[in-house]
């Protein structure tokens, strides 16, 4: 049991006071010093107490200032984080001392932060979160923010639920852009496989992250727009390759079709026919669309091109060869060849169309046909009356051979023949008549002219009944002549005995009976035998003969490469006499002979294909051997005015009138060797200076800069 | 107009607006003078990709090298030789050919300039004296044709004449050649450039060739070390050459052009490419001049043994 400390303060106090006094005392302090050193005391002990309560206040005041500062801050951090403040200072509440009420409040105020920081570091951890997938969104490169702005205001479980949805929006966003670009790349693959393409090489243009399946992959809207774009690009090329391959398809079928093909050739490219109607996403497999396989397809397609066109040019010659049978049965003028040889090298080439070609060939047969068939009647009668004037030619030779009565082999024979000739022959006027009046007919209702082998029939009829004619006067003539040289050995034996058998022809007679001879004769005189005619009645007939000639040669188109008529006829004796080899005297020799017998070498023109071919033909003909010597000499002389002067062979040869075969005069030129000797002697003669590329750069531009050179 | 690939180098903006004559590498940065028919010499900083100045002279430039940073020389077809002083942009004449100036060099080793004219002389200038009213001209060395190119090595000069003559002088006796040769190549030498090895030289020819020759005749017999060189021509390709294993190291894709020129960079690690017609088939149209500077891969221009297969181009 202590005593009070203040009691003993006071106790002490007083004391200390008693012994003052007694200092004092001893002293001899007076009154008022006493006086003033107590009120001095009093006042210093004021003044400790003063300073004591003001500390103890301004700690009052402190600890209040404690309290509400940390009120404050738990407030703060409460709203900050949306939750209600656990603890609400009420000034009517009395906690106790405010030593307790800040005891309290604090470890609430440190729980409040701890929980702070943690609400802080969650929203740190998602903001971190969708910093990192916006990037990825972004793409890479973009400018990534080193530290995710945190609103210190606000850091409710409110704002973080909003910050989590955002984030999970943000992740659903990043997945599904991940799984678009996966199906674009799986589309794109498969384009890319069909078409033959790089997949990789494709994907790293539109963007390289692509091509990494492990590393980090762009998934920004500008990747994924080029990308839809990519397979977008790559569709429209694989629906492009797959329309040309199924035109390419459909054509082969076509061709197929046209030309029969057998069906081992057609299996091939089944697979490619197959697709022909096939839409875009059908078409899977692998390079079915690259760009080698199309080729390969098109060569295919270019290769039954070909094909149907060397057919096609097959059939247009054998149908021009039907159409020339047809026309030559009947004594029709075919197609000139030229015009045909043009038309097969322009379907060669492709300029003309094989179709259109055969198309106009078939109507021109059926047109020939139709012809044909109205020549049918009149051919059959022309053809007998040919086979009339042979026999008619014939009896004219039996006639004159006076051998003819005797007995010999076959002699019964020929006698039997002359009498059917003789009797033909008198029909013959009634046959020409007749065969005249239905040609006449005949052209009246086709109103075109009836030609044979080119020329007009009637002419022909016309021309053999002045013949006829003709020959009625030569014989009368010769009758009266044979009457008169009877009458006259008459005369002659009376006057002077008797004279030789007036069967014995004279030499003369020969002479004009050759000249008049029958129609096949005359088609074998040359025009230098033609010339040896007697005077002038006959002349005109020479001309006309030689015409007739040419008519009637072509007409009967009879001559062959020996230059025998095709009707055997026998040559008349006297004929014989004159060797056609042997060149007549005042037979011109014109250049046109001379050229056309050099045209023997060449067969081509053997056959004879228009008229004035044919006259020079039958002349060419007439004098074999004069032809190789000639040629041979024509041959020689192109060979030495080539070694002289190879530019001027053109000129030296004679122009022939006929299309000429005559081998072109060799168009020489220098080579090129002979340029280089020229050149090769050149720097012997002067100095060849060698000039930098920078000497002759300088040398062009002070000619450039010169103002003398415009 | 054709694109230059992307590994082409970089382009150099500004680039001259006829064709280049030659470009040179600084022996001290990565500055690059460049010498053109438009009548000027051009200084960039690669690095800055930067037009650093721009020296118009009386006619075509035929040739440039450099003193230092700060100085240069260049000659050309008004047949002056000049100094060039980048900095303060002025120029100086140090004297005159008779004929238009092809080529220029600096021997550092004689502290002299030496120029090569189509008037068939070779000529020695002291610069130092250029700005005085002293001779600067050293010495005058008739040649048999005119110089169309010419390479310092050392003490050494090659001097590529037309007529394919090849003079080798020793800079310290210039009265006469050390050796009187001519071009083992049939056609016209195009270009002389000596191995910085200083053991020889190569010559390149119109036709497209390069022979490669050493100056000690002993030495050819010895094992020969041409080192890696680069070639550029008409076609419009650089190779990169391996001498000692003679093979095509690198082929860099076709540039625009003709290569009228080529410089590598003081470490070797830059290459300069002239991309300009020649003139080679006298005048006609072309892409406009380019300059691209590359980076030299180590793989590119490393010698490969035969065991090594190429690398892609």
């Amino acid at each position: 049991m202590a005593k009070d400390p203040i009691l003993q303060v006071e106790t002490t106090c007083g004391s200390l006071l008693y012994k003052n006094q007694i200092i004092w005392d001893e002293v001899g302090e007076t009154e008022t010093d006493r006086d003033k050193m107590l009120l001095e005391l009093e006042r210093e002990c004021l003044e400790v107490y003063r300073r004591k309560v003001d500390k103890a206040n301004r700690c009052r005041a402190q600890l209040r200032q404690a309290i509400a500062d940390a009120e404050a801050e738990l407030a703060s951090i409460c709203s900050a984080m949306g939750e209600r403040p656990v603890h609400i200072r009420q000034s009517d509440q009395s906690v106790g001392s405010l030593k307790l009420e800040l005891g309290k409040i604090l470890p609430e105020l440190e729980e409040m932060q701890k929980r702070k920081i943690e609400r802080r570091n969650q929203f740190l951890l998602v903001l971190e979160e969708v910093e990192n997938i916006t990037n990825d969104i972004k793409g890479q490169g973009e400018h990534v923010l080193s530290k995710p702005p945190i609103d210190e205001t606000d850091l409710s479980m409110r704002k973080l639920e909003e910050l989590n949805c955002h984030l999970q929006a943000l992740q659903k966003e990043k997945s599904d852009r991940v799984e678009t670009i996966r199906k674009h790349l799986c589309t794109l693959y498969s384009h890319c496989s069909v078409l033959g393409m790089d997949f990789n090489e494709v994907v790293r243009q539109v963007n390289p992250t692509l091509t990494d399946p492990e590393g980090p992959r762009s998934l920004s809207d500008h990747t994924i727009d080029n990308l839809d774009a990519a397979v977008q690009k790559l569709r429209e090329v694989k629906i492009q390759r797959m329309q040309k391959l199924q035109d390419l398809a459909t054509t082969m079928l076509e061709l197929w079709n046209l030309m029969d093909t057998p069906i081992e050739e057609q299996q091939e490219y089944q697979h490619i026919t197959c697709n022909i109607a096939a839409s875009e996403h059908e078409i899977t497999q692998a390079n079915s669309l690259s760009e080698d396989f199309i080729k390969y397809v098109e060569a295919e397609v270019v290769r039954l091109g070909e094909v149907k066109a060397s057919k096609m040019k097959e059939l247009v010659v054998k149908k021009r060869s039907e159409l020339e049978e047809i026309c030559r049965k009947t004594h029709m003028l075919p197609v000139s060849d030229s015009a045909m040889d043009q038309t097969i090298v322009a379907i060669e080439s492709g300029i003309v169309d094989a179709t259109l070609v055969l198309e106009h060939l078939e109507q021109h047969i059926s047109k020939v046909k139709e012809e044909a068939l109205s020549r049918k009647e009149i051919l059959e009668k022309v053809e007998k009356w040919l086979s009339a004037c042979d026999e008619e030619s014939w009896l004219e030779e039996y006639n004159r051979d006076d051998n003819r009565y005797n007995a010999g082999r076959g002699a019964h024979l020929t006698l039997k023949r002359a009498e059917k000739a003789r009797n033909l022959v008198n029909k013959l006027p009634v046959m020409v008549e007749a065969l005249a009046s239905k040609t006449i007919v005949w052209e009246r209702e086709k109103g075109i002219e009836f030609l044979y082998d080119g020329i007009r029939l009637l002419s022909m009829l016309e021309e053999y009944n002045l013949l006829r004619q003709e020959r009625e006067e030569e014989h009368r003539r010769q009758r009266d002549h044979k009457k008169l040289q009877g009458q006259l050995i008459a005369e002659q034996e009376a006057l002077y005995g008797s004279k030789p058998s007036p069967s014995k022809p004279l030499g003369g007679k020969k002479a004009p009976r050759m000249s008049t001879g029958g129609t096949a004769t005359n088609r074998r005189l040359s025009l230098g035998a033609g010339m040896h005619q007697t005077p002038k009645p006959n002349k005109k007939a020479d001309q006309r003969q030689v015409q007739v000639d040419g008519a009637l040669s072509t007409g009967r188109r009879g001559l062959d490469v020996a230059g025998l008529p095709s009707r055997k006829q026998s040559m008349n004796p006297c004929e014989q006499l004159q060797s056609p080899l042997v060149r007549k005297p005042f037979s011109p020799i014109s250049t046109t002979v001379v050229a056309s017998k050099a045209n023997i070498a060449t067969p081509q023109q053997l056959v004879p294909n228009s008229k004035s071919n044919a006259v020079n033909e039958i002349s060419s003909f007439a004098t074999p051997v004069k032809n190789n010597n000639i040629i041979k000499k024509l041959e020689e002389e192109k060979m030495m005015m080539m070694m002289q002067t190879p530019k001027n062979v053109a000129s030296m040869i004679p122009i022939p009138s006929t299309p000429a075969t005559i081998s072109v005069p060799m168009q020489t030129a220098p080579t090129p060797l002979n340029n280089n000797n020229n050149a090769r002697f050149l720097p012997e003669k002067a100095e060849v200076i060698e000039y930098s590329f920078e000497e002759r750069r300088l040398a062009f531009m002070l000619q450039s800069e010169s103002p003398i050179h415009v | 107009m054709s694109q230059p690939p992307p590994s082409a180098g970089r382009e150099l903006a500004n680039p001259p607006s006829d064709g280049i004559s030659n470009l040179r590498f600084s022996n001290t940065s990565d500055h690059l003078l460049v010498s053109s028919w438009d009548k000027r010499v051009r200084l960039y900083d690669v690095s800055t990709n930067s037009l650093k100045g721009e020296f118009l002279h009386g006619g075509a430039v035929l040739d440039c090298c450099f003193h230092d940073d700060s100085s240069g020389f260049s000659v050309g077809s008004d047949n002056k030789v000049r100094r060039i002083v980048f900095n303060v942009g002025k120029e100086d004449v140090l004297g005159m050919h008779e004929k238009p100036v092809r080529c220029v060099e600096y021997s550092y080793a004689a502290g002299q300039v030496i120029t090569g004219s189509w008037d068939k002389t070779v000529k020695c200038w002291d610069p130092r004296g250029a700005s005085g009213p002293e001779r600067t001209q050293v010495g005058t060395y008739l040649q048999p044709e005119r110089v169309y190119s010419l390479s310092l090595v050392g003490n050494r000069l090659v001097v590529a004449t037309a007529g394919r003559h090849v003079n080798i002088y020793d800079l310290r006796n210039m009265s006469q050649p050390e050796q009187r040769r001519e071009s083992s190549l049939k056609y016209q030498t195009r270009c002389v450039r000596s191995y910085p090895n200083g053991t020889g030289y190569a010559l390149s020819s119109v036709e497209g060739r390069v022979a490669m020759e050493f100056f000690d005749l002993s030495e050819a017999a010895q094992a020969k070390n041409y080192g890696t060189f680069a070639t550029g021509g008409c076609d419009g390709f650089v190779n990169i050459w391996d001498g000692n294993n003679k093979k095509r190291l690198y082929q860099y894709s076709k540039y625009p052009s003709s290569i009228a020129a080529l410089s590598f960079s003081r470490d070797g690690q830059l290459l300069a490419v002239a991309s300009s017609y020649t003139f080679e088939e006298g005048e006609k149209s072309h892409e406009p001049e380019a300059i691209f500077v590359r980076n030299v891969n180590e793989i590119e221009v490393k010698p490969k043994p035969k065991a090594y297969p190429n690398p892609a181009a």
